[in-house]
């Protein structure tokens, strides 16, 4: 995120869009409760009408893929009437010009059309979103235009042009100089606990700790040295999809999967365990037999979160402590203890010859004091410091009170850019074959793969199995009753799960949540397609079509279910 | 701004701002039920009521906005009456099993009872409500010890959005109430439980506490939550070594007192009987490291088209050195072989930054790759 949760509850106008809030990160959609009742807008643009619509002023509900047209549009429209912020524009961007022809393309008409929002409600929020305006209710700020901020997730994200989307809400926010103050900004809500500290230690294809390019000779050289290495990789790595593929050609032989279940996670499921199946060796640290823990050479059991040291960064930007609440269970370890074991045991297997503490971490909070000498944007941190409130990165030495706010006064990159985006549809359309549209998601109760929720009591007691969202007038075409079962098919697989009558979801539109190892979303999502640079997959959309299950299975999953 | 002076402190406030909210800038507390920080004030418990210079009567501290130069005390002989006598009619309907309440030593009533030394009711009346609803797994609602103050009713229309109690009926058939007193999963709850945190007394309480021990006794442990990235603190409160409930305290810096349905309930996963608790070798490689004498093959069908899979089935339990050894070697093997771009590193979301740096250390500087992701798309 670029601003900070607390922020949220102040805002003047909030711009949710591909994030179901309430389900998936409730605690932020709390925040945005409380903004609406003090008489904040709240504007919706998602393909479904979740939870949080009960707050909103204005909802624009777009056919799934087709979001891209209204944003385009608002922009269009902010421009066609004057209403854009052109004293930021000139000190604080650029190329604004280029931006502005691309955008002229795309009107409210056009946007319509394509979206099935009404052209005036897009204008509409054109105009509440740029001045920030309200309801009702004095506004905590004092400048001309009230603060505007925007939240996003995974529904932005994971699309076949995800990058350009997030550029498009960028464009947005500078376009109406919505960036660099309190409750305003562009900001992604993540959905896991440390996917922030992940990316941020460089655990991704390109970059080391701290964003740091494996490309650049430069910083490759700095951190080699500080590792006391003679040299590191400078290639771009495989990500995680390409990966699965390049097993298939045989350039990948052996994995390790720490923390990981692929086999829920990733699109194309029947592809992944060809992919998984195929390793000549592959080793999975979790805390429970995930579906892809089952098909390893080996398990080693790990302590859960509530079971060790060391911290988390969250979505804000602000790394905090984790205690251990717990003793683990039997024989299991923290994660860091076992894969430096790993480690020091490799490096003598390969004859690498190192001081014999190289692996050998005292403490996590060790670790903690190592890390921020080699991440820039940790490198004021300390464990001591992170007692507390812990601290916002960038925070880049010992005094630096950590960053609440990016890009104040000043982008991160100089002038702020605005990269003139095209629409680009979904790479898989609806046909007469797979006539409708699925997308995909979390419930309330679950989280990511079921790994931990299914196993929770309380959370499983509500939610114990999946089920496909769909318009009663498409489940009326199949002729199954609300809570029946009904096979969803798409051009990779199947899935046999119940369907459940909403009126969530307009006709031409399913969805399906990826917690249930009994209904795989996955097995549907394409991986034919992903998005140019960041290589993530669509999983918002793809085609499939409703079919009535075989009888016979239909009545011996109903028994099966009643004998659970 | 308007300056107030509160027992003889004077302080500048907001103008809006409430004698209450004054007096907590001040560290001073006034007895409160009804009132909660975050919540907007109802103005009916009466217990925070205070003396203004100047005005005859008494005016609950919640609802009285400071005015310049207003000079507030909080306490005095006839507020102590005063505040008795309020206590005196909440307990007249609320039992004093004080002795077997599970809430005993978190209480508000309770603690204010004490203050102000309130043993029993002078009042001859029966506790009006009875209703004992344990519909979910997630809380339970003993309406007996309800004293009405409508925090809950509050905290899940101004906090959580979700408009699933009220308070029904009049006089002594007054209750919070699901639409129809129905269970509450037909309402429209969300299970975040910030009803049971914010509830002052036992009338609202957590399932997997009920009867486990006693306030005093616990222990409290505060970490950060394992789900989604918003980063919640979470306060365990243990009895050995387990968890008897979760809750949030308000110096959270990001969650405040609130926490979803995940963070306050789903903790239980940790002690699943499933968990991994030891290294364990697929059979089939078992076999051919002579550590099991059965010859074993993996079934074609997908872990997922099985009802129950059970782990033993496909491995056999190893120590720890062999397993570590074992995995050393393999990577060593397919390295030395097919160099270290063969490798495929997934760290995790879940683990933390530490764990995260010592796993992407050992891919680059250990074997040398950057075939290195984690689920940050997924």
């Amino acid at each position: 995120m670029t601003n900070s949760i607390s922020e949220i509850r102040d805002a003047d106008c909030i711009f949710i869009t591909g994030s179901n809030t309430a389900e998936s990160h409730p605690v932020i959609s709390y925040e945005v409760v409380r903004a609406a009742k003090r008489g904040a807008h709240v504007i919706i643009v998602d393909p479904r009408r979740i939870p949080l619509v009960r707050q909103a002023t204005l909802f624009l509900q777009v056919k799934p893929g087709t979001d891209i047209y209204v944003f385009l549009a608002m922009m269009h429209t902010i421009i066609r009437e004057g209403w854009a912020d052109e004293a930021f524009i000139a000190e604080r961007t650029e190329g604004y010009e280029a931006f502005k022809a691309v955008v002229e393309e795309y009107t409210p008409e056009r946007a319509a059309l394509m979206s099935g929002v009404p052209a005036e409600q897009i204008e509409l929020a054109a105009r509440i979103y740029a001045f920030g305006e309200r309801v009702d209710g004095p506004s905590v700020y004092e400048e001309d235009r009230g603060h505007s901020t925007i939240l996003y997730a995974m529904g932005i994200t994971q699309r076949s042009n995800g990058t350009d989307m997030v550029m498009t809400l960028a464009n947005l926010a500078m376009l109406c100089g919505q960036v660099g103050q309190p409750s305003t900004g562009v900001n992604p809500l993540r959905g896991q606990a440390n996917v922030q500290g992940a990316c941020d230690l460089g655990c991704l294809v390109n970059v080391f700790p701290g964003y740091q390019r494996v490309t650049d000779d430069e910083k490759r050289l700095a951190l080699a040295q500080a590792w006391e290495v003679e040299e590191l990789p400078g290639q771009v790595g495989l990500t995680i999809v390409e990966a699965m593929h390049a097993v298939a050609e045989g350039k990948i032989r052996a994995a390790y999967i720490m923390g990981e279940n692929p086999m829920m996670s990733d699109p194309n499921t029947s592809h992944v365990e060809q992919a998984l199946r195929g390793l000549d060796f592959f080793v999975v640290q979790d805390i429970f037999p995930s579906e892809t823990a089952q098909l390893a050479h080996v398990i080693l059991p790990a302590a859960s979160s509530l079971e060790k040291h060391g911290s988390f960064t969250n979505t804000e930007r602000r790394v905090q402590l984790i205690e251990p609440v717990l003793p683990a269970p039997g024989e299991a370890r923290p994660d860091w203890q076992i894969t430096a074991e790993i480690a020091a045991r490799y490096d003598k297997k390969m004859g690498v010859d190192r001081q014999l503490d190289y692996w050998r971490y005292p403490s996590a909070a060790a670790i903690f004091e190592e890390l921020a000498t080699v991440t820039p944007i940790y490198a004021g941190m300390s464990v001591d410091r992170l007692r507390g409130e812990g601290l916002q990165w960038p925070c880049p030495d010992a005094e630096h009170p950590g960053t609440s706010i990016l890009h104040v006064g000043k982008f991160s990159r100089g002038l702020g850019k605005f990269n003139p985006v095209e629409a680009i549809d979904p790479a898989e359309q609806p046909d007469e074959e797979y006539p409708l549209i699925l997308t995909t998601g979390r419930v309330l109760y679950h989280y990511h793969t079921g790994t931990m929720t299914r196993r929770s009591e309380p959370l499983d007691w509500i939610e114990p199995h999946g089920y496909v969202e769909v318009n009663a007038q498409d489940a009326a075409a199949v002729g199954v009753e609300d809570d029946g079962f009904v096979v969803v098919k798409s051009r990779r697989g199947q899935v046999n799960t119940r369907i459940k009558y909403s009126e969530g979801v307009s006709p031409g539109t399913v969805f399906l949540a990826f917690h249930w190892r009994e209904a795989p979303a996955n097995m549907l999502t394409q991986d034919f397609k992903l998005d140019p640079v960041a290589k993530i997959p669509e999983y918002k959309v793809c085609a499939v079509r409703l079919e009535n299950p075989p009888e016979k299975n239909l009545v011996s999953r109903r028994e099966s279910e009643k004998v659970r | 701004m308007v300056t107030v002076t509160i027992d003889g402190k004077s302080i500048q406030v907001e103008t809006g701002t409430t004698v209450m909210e004054a007096a907590r800038d001040l560290g001073i507390e006034i007895p409160h039920l009804c009132y909660h920080p975050e919540l907007s004030a109802s103005g009916g418990c009466r217990l925070c009521i205070v003396e203004v210079e100047g005005r005859a009567g008494l005016e609950p501290s919640c609802q009285l906005a400071c005015a310049d130069g207003q000079v507030v005390r909080t306490q005095s002989k006839r507020l102590s009456q005063m505040r008795r006598e309020v206590i005196d009619l909440f307990v007249s309907d609320h039992p004093l099993d004080c002795v077997i309440c599970d809430k005993a030593g978190a209480c508000l009533l309770q603690k204010y009872a004490y203050e102000y030394g309130v043993s029993e009711t002078s009042y001859d009346l029966e506790v009006s409500r009875s209703l004992f609803q344990d519909d979910n797994p997630f809380f339970l609602r003993d309406h007996k010890y309800c004293i009405l103050c409508g925090r809950c009713v509050r905290v899940c229309n101004e906090v959580i959005g979700a408009d699933a109690i009220e308070l029904a009926g009049r006089g002594f058939e007054s209750h919070v109430a699901t639409p129809f007193d129905g269970p509450m999963i037909d309402s429209s709850c969300i299970f975040c439980g910030s009803c049971v945190q914010v509830c002052p007394t036992a009338a609202l309480m957590p399932v997997s506490r009920r009867g486990k021990g006693r306030e005093w006794d616990l222990d409290r442990i505060k970490t950060i939550c394992g789900y989604c990235g918003v980063g919640c603190q979470v306060e365990y409160a243990l009895k050995d070594s387990r968890i008897l409930y979760a809750q949030a305290t308000p110096d959270a810096p990001v969650n405040g007192e609130f926490l979803c349905t995940k963070g306050r309930y789903g903790w239980d996963f940790a002690t699943h009987p499933e968990r991994l608790t030891t290294p364990m070798i697929r059979r089939d490689m078992a076999y051919e490291l002579g550590l099991t004498d059965e010859p074993w093959h993996l079934p074609d069908a997908s872990p997922l088209a099985v009802q129950q899979p059970k782990i033993e089935d496909s491995f056999v339990p190893v120590g720890w050195d062999t397993a570590l050894d074992l995995v050393a070697q393999k990577l060593a093997d397919t390295v030395k072989e097919n160099g270290p771009d063969s490798i495929m590193g997934l760290a995790s979301a879940r683990c933390t930054n530490e764990e995260n740096y010592v796993f992407q250390k050992f891919m680059r500087a250990g074997i040398g790759t950057n075939n290195l992701d984690h689920c940050a798309r997924l």
